[in-house]
């Protein structure tokens, strides 16, 4: 399979993951509750390759998207004053990711 | 009017949307009175816990720093705010907050916020139930 095979495959694959993710969490207001859901722990399971389809995602849509960041990352870009701030903190993940040239 | 298997309890009688889907805060941060910050150990929590702390125990610690203490149940008395914690199995999912007229107001997780009759009303499905009431005396 050629890499833009492999990579339109990964694409169609997070997408339906995610999707599935926004699905399942939508009322949830614990952030470990919503990382244990099946869907989000597939898309850690895909690893370093989901890096851009997730920064992506959050530059589309902002959501909960730090823990997977840093869960396959093992880096946080996030100051103690941008957490809990969720625009800051997708602001930070994405600038992260542009200075890594993820994204 | 929601209707999702997430809310079995919820009825076009009981309950009315508020406000707009909004995903910088949630339902912690919302009972407390904040509507600027996503309230979860590791983000932003009101005392220091370990951020896998995801326990009913930690979110009525978060709520006594806030001068909130347990009580028997969320009947409306003059003279106090309450709050309502919610808990599936040992993960707290969800907290409430009493309205000056005895209705209550939830942030539902990344979704709108909703006006309901009673804490029951969002039980049952996703939040698990009602597993604790506390107040507060209002200043």
């Amino acid at each position: 399979m050629s890499n833009a095979a492999v990579t339109l495959e990964l694409s169609d694959q997070f997408a339906k993951l995610a999707s599935e993710w926004k699905s399942l969490t939508r009322y949830m207001s614990n952030s470990t509750q919503m990382a244990t859901v099946w869907p989000y722990q597939q898309i850690i399971g895909l690893g370093q390759p989901a890096i851009p389809f997730i920064l992506r995602e959050l530059e589309r849509e902002t959501d909960h998207w730090f823990w997977a960041l840093e869960a396959i990352s093992g880096e946080n870009p996030v100051s103690a004053e941008q957490a809990g701030d969720v625009d800051a903190m997708a602001q930070a993940w994405l600038d992260w990711g542009r200075q890594k040239c993820l994204i | 009017m929601l209707s999702d298997s997430a809310f079995p309890r919820l009825t076009a009688a009981n309950h009315e949307i508020t406000s707009a889907p909004d995903v910088g805060y949630n339902c912690i941060a919302w009972a407390a009175g904040d509507s600027a910050r996503w309230w979860q150990p590791g983000f932003f929590w009101p005392l220091e816990v370990p951020r896998h702390e995801c326990g009913i125990g930690a979110l009525e610690a978060a709520f006594q720093t806030l001068g909130f203490e347990e009580c028997s149940d969320g009947t409306l008395e003059a003279g106090f705010e309450k709050v309502a914690l919610y808990g599936a199995g040992l993960m707290y999912t969800h907290a409430a907050r009493q309205l000056p007229d005895g209705a209550w107001t939830s942030k539902l997780g990344k979704a709108e916020d909703i006006r309901h009759d009673a804490p029951d009303d969002i039980a049952g499905g996703v939040y698990g139930e009602v597993v604790e009431f506390m107040r507060r005396r209002i200043s």
